[in-house]
């Protein structure tokens, strides 16, 4: 009996796929709840895409179906997702935020013949978990470790690591640590708070006993960010020098209203700023602004989304709207275009974006905004946390 | 010795902030024995007031203070007229339900008005950068917060313990329907006490944003907090509220500072054993 | 005095054929479930999992009047201690893992009811609250164990009885969850009736008077909150077997209070208060949260404030004291 239903379903969903004319692709991501701007910016970097790109591939229609998950619940992400393929019989699985969403849909990915395009999940592993896993954000070694050569380049020899105490916040200490000891540097002190700290005097009173010159610090986007980047400047370090790294999440676009002055000269590697100068992403930006509707909220996740969906159609091309997850993937390895963040590839082996990171700024622009303005370039970065994790 | 001063420091000023924010709350938790866990979302109304006032109506600080206080009791008491009185004197499960409720209707609808952005409220120059205590410099704006943190203790006290006002609200809550016979409109009573609640509510909102920055969902990012904050107290007394927020304002600062990765055991394991032995909090009445 | 004992056993014998309609109900409702959603079974399993949470807040708030915001402690622990034995010790067999989870969350509960027990009240509710945070940031240390905030995977989970597949579709994870959910909702039934758990409903009502007829509420609360704790440890099994990842949320406070909004929304202080509350609580927002994943935590709010304005008992409650009162009415 069991077989029998399981057969059925088999059929309608290879069925479907046969003679489908509209594609459904499922994206999960926290549209509301305390991440609710950075699901704004998948779909923002999704709509973007699509205004540019038009809806339809071949004679295919796209259909994108959203999903609500505010905060990691990998029960919750794999249930969606089960839905999003059993039920509504969508093709392609992406956004993800968290890691831990992204792991807990891996399993299923293999017996639902569905890809998974990860829009922003930074942890290095994810992509080792199955081989129908590719990524168009970046992982946070990748992200931390040139700024490991700045803080060097910058003559600071000892510093001190501040990071939020859960998965990416260890990731991001590691990084950091690994890359500055290889540039001959010495972390002084590796200090990891809980990620509900409120009042981070205490915390600058530490890195000022430490004796470091630097301070890596690596915090989620939001409130903390912003009560870490005032107890900085507030508590004096920033007048006595303390020089301040970070990669960029900390200073996402659009934190940086509410940083303010606080945040002037902070020194961060990403793999995108809005401010990036080329006509790809003058595009994107005109388009993502329309779809988000206030250019001041428009932050990295946008383009991760926007190069997901570049991947996804890619995808749907080679397949000919055949679902063929094995097909799609491999259809995609090695791909390279340049993106509006830059030149970029999907490395063949780890399914993983290779890209430039950017050295950036915080700067105040002539009207009184301010922007993170990029200064030096470290080309084609891979992801150094692969290696490391082998 | 300077290290032991400067966590001194560091923990008044921030148990200080915590006090203004969570004053109001003890007010209506126990005095009125309703679990609002709606305080925090009228704090985030009020920070959003001032924050509108001050960045878009240009107005100054003390004034985006005003408009966030009057403005956050206005809005509240409709919501009072409707919602709250259905709830007085229910069980507290019911309490929990109906304030919840509320409060993420109001999160909802601050996402959907004022997008999910952090919002901050401009200072004054006067309270912009910090002072030098000799020793160590501190945020000017921490050192308001600990004056308008002492002034508001010491009103409230004032107006709980010596004033007419504050006798009738003590007779209404011990014996409410004894209170109406000898004439005390509890009514009233209960309006002005809850107008009182929502307007500290709002002033912790909008002075205690350099430290818990407005956003969507600041009303259940820090509803534990305060709750926390309120019971260790003992629900109703401004001196134990005052208490609480000093030492668990110390105790989580020097955890934060000796041992950083281990700040958040500090804290809650001292919770409990406050708890364990002050059963109705530091200076809870026996009812 | 022997009308009392009349109206009594009339209650039971009342009672007794409730219960034979109310798991005529669960199943037919489980057979609807399947037949109305049978490609969404992985959201009934979800939500079978949360029932049996809130079936066990039920036993120690509802029977006993303990306030807490931190029963997730348990449902956590059950699925942490399923997770384990599978990803670390590779016992995959369903039963066991499910058995694992019960010892998990009994022991959870032993802790926890020892500690929240000992104050009453808002302190109480702090207590709880305090317990679910330390619960929490215990599995983030431990993170060898538990995977931390990337959360515990590579758990793996062989065919139950040897013979059905957990697989994509969720089948054998739905029907095994009902199995399970109409299993401890007998045991309970049996349990709450009991004199243990007229005792428990006791100590609710008046403790002083319980302490004069020579019981020990303290000790029989506790009991409440062992047993309760593997109840809620069932669920978090389920869990963990179904969707073969345990991550923090399942320790959150979060989860604590959502699961505390069920069963007042509900009805406390009735097992189908209990089911009724989850159920539409989790449809209702899954409803809407699909059809707007922006704006629906408005919409959740305003059935909250409904729920207390129109049906002040929650809504089994209500609706339960609407047909008794029908029935008095009648001669």
């Amino acid at each position: 009996m069991k077989r029998v239903v399981i057969a059925a379903f088999a059929a309608i969903i290879m069925g479907s796929a046969a003679y489908a004319d509209t594609i459904k692709i499922g994206v999960v991501g926290p549209f509301s709840g305390p991440f609710a701007l950075q699901g704004k910016n998948f779909k923002a970097g999704i709509d973007a895409y699509m205004a540019m790109n038009g809806t339809t591939v071949g004679d295919d229609t796209i259909e994108v179906i959203y999903r609500d998950l505010p905060a990691p619940d990998p029960a919750q992400s794999k249930a969606l997702a089960q839905e999003l393929v059993v039920k509504q019989r969508v093709q392609y699985l992406t956004g993800f935020y968290f890691t831990p969403d992204a792991m807990a849909v891996t399993p299923i990915l293999k017996q639902a013949n569905v890809p998974l395009v990860i829009m922003n999940a930074a942890t290095s592993a994810i992509v080792t978990k199955s081989p129908f896993v590719v990524r168009t954000s970046f992982t946070t070694w990748q992200t931390s470790t040139p700024i490991a050569k700045v803080a060097h380049d910058a003559g600071v020899a000892k510093v001190i690591s501040v990071v939020s105490d859960y998965g990416p916040g260890v990731d991001a200490e590691n990084a950091f640590k690994a890359a500055f000891e290889k540039e001959g540097g010495q972390v002084v002190e590796a200090i990891r708070i809980p990620l509900s700290t409120n009042d981070f005097s205490p915390i600058m009173q530490r890195i000022k006993d430490s004796g470091a010159q630097g301070v890596f610090a690596f915090l989620p986007s939001g409130p903390t960010t912003l009560g870490f980047v005032k107890a900085y400047s507030e508590n004096g370090l920033k007048d006595a020098g303390i020089k301040f790294f970070a990669p960029g999440d900390l200073t996402q676009e659009s934190d940086l209203p509410a940083l303010g002055d606080a945040a002037l000269g902070i020194q961060t590697t990403f793999h995108y700023a809005v401010s990036h100068d080329s006509p790809e992403n003058k595009a994107f930006v005109e388009a993502a602004s329309k779809a988000i509707g206030s250019p001041a909220e428009l932050s990295f996740p946008s383009v991760g989304a926007f190069d997901g969906m570049k991947v996804i159609y890619r995808m749907i091309e080679a397949t000919g709207g055949e679902q063929d997850a094995e097909k799609a993937v491999n259809a995609v390895k090695g791909l390279s275009w340049t993106s509006p963040r830059g030149p970029v590839s999907i490395d063949p082996e780890s399914r993983h974006i290779t890209q430039n990171i950017y050295l950036r700024e915080v700067t105040k622009a002539d009207d009184g905004t301010y922007y993170n303005k990029e200064i030096q370039t470290f080309e084609k970065q891979g992801d150094p946390g692969l290696a490391a994790a082998r | 010795m300077q290290t032991f001063f400067s966590i001194a420091v560091d923990a008044f000023a921030y148990g200080m902030v915590l006090f203004v924010i969570s004053i109001g709350l003890s007010v209506t938790m126990g005095l009125m024995r309703v679990v609002n866990l709606a305080h925090g979302a009228f704090a985030m109304i009020g920070g959003y007031i001032a924050s509108y006032a001050a960045q878009s109506l240009g107005l100054g600080y003390a004034a985006a203070i005003l408009l966030a206080v009057f403005g956050t009791v206005a809005i509240s008491i409709p919501i009072e007229r409707l919602l709250y009185r259905r709830i007085y004197g229910a069980p507290e499960l019911t309490q929990v339900l109906m304030t919840i409720g509320i409060t993420f209707c109001i999160i909802g609808i601050a996402n959907y008005a004022f997008g999910p952005t952090l919002k901050t409220i401009p200072l004054p120059t006067a309270l912009q950068g910090s002072a030098d205590l000799g020793f160590r410099s501190i945020a000017t704006h921490r050192i308001f917060a600990i004056v308008c943190g002492l002034v508001v203790a010491g009103a409230l006290w004032y107006a709980i313990e010596k004033t007419a006002f504050g006798v009738k609200l003590r007779a209404s809550v011990d014996n409410a329907s004894m209170a109406a016979a000898l004439g005390v409109r509890t009514e009233i009573i209960y309006a002005v006490s809850f107008a009182v609640a929502v307007g500290l509510a709002a002033f912790g909102g909008v002075l205690g944003a350099e430290l818990l920055p407005v956003e969507p969902y600041y009303a259940l990012r820090y509803m534990v907090t305060f709750l926390v904050v309120v019971s260790v107290g003992g629900a109703g007394s401004i001196p134990g509220a005052l208490l609480a927020c000093l030492l668990l304002g110390g105790i989580d600062t020097t955890g934060r500072y000796l041992m950083p990765e281990f700040g958040e055991f500090f804290f809650y394991l001292a919770v409990i054993a406050i708890i364990c032995i002050f059963p109705r909090g530091l200076a809870g009445r026996v009812r | 005095m022997t009308e009392e004992t009349v109206a009594v056993t009339a209650r039971q014998s009342r009672s007794i054929g409730r219960d034979l309609l109310g798991i005529g109900a669960i199943i037919s409702a489980a057979a609807i479930g399947y037949l109305l959603f049978p490609d969404n079974l992985a959201l009934l399993t979800r939500i079978i999992a949360i029932a049996l949470l809130v079936l066990s807040l039920d036993l120690v708030t509802g029977y006993c009047g303990v306030a807490t915001l931190g029963h997730a402690a348990l449902f956590g622990s059950g699925a942490y201690a399923a997770g384990i034995i599978s990803a670390h010790y590779g016992i995959a067999d369903p039963i066991l893992m499910t058995l694992a989870g019960i010892v998990g969350g009994a022991a959870a509960g032993l802790v926890c009811g020892v500690i929240i027990l000992r104050a009453h009240g808002l302190p109480q509710l702090v207590l709880s609250i305090a317990l679910i945070y330390l619960f929490h940031e215990f599995a983030n240390k431990a993170s060898s164990w538990t995977g931390g905030s990337d959360g515990l995977s590579g758990i793996s989970t062989d065919p139950l009885l040897g013979m059905f597949e957990f697989d994509l579709w969720g089948q054998t994870a739905y029907f095994f969850g009902v199995a399970l959910l109409l299993a401890v909702l007998m045991l309970l039934r049996v349990l709450v009736r009991s004199p243990f758990g007229m005792l428990c409903r006791g100590i609710k009502e008046d403790p002083l008077r319980i302490i004069a007829m020579g019981a020990s509420p303290k000790t029989a609360l506790i009991k409440m909150y062992v047993i309760s704790g593997a109840v809620a440890g069932v669920g978090g099994a389920l869990n963990a077997i179904s969707t073969q990842v345990v991550g923090l949320d399942s320790l959150s406070f979060t989860l604590s209070a959502e699961s505390l909004v069920m069963l007042v929304l509900g009805g406390g202080g009735s097992l189908f208060g209990a089911l009724t509350g989850t159920v539409v609580f989790m449809l209702f927002e899954d409803y809407v949260s699909a059809a707007n994943p922006f704006h629906w935590l408005t919409m959740v709010g305003v059935l909250l404030i409904a729920v207390v304005l129109f049906a002040p008992k929650g809504l089994y409650g209500t609706a339960a004291g609407f047909v008794a009162c029908r029935r008095e009415k009648r001669p």
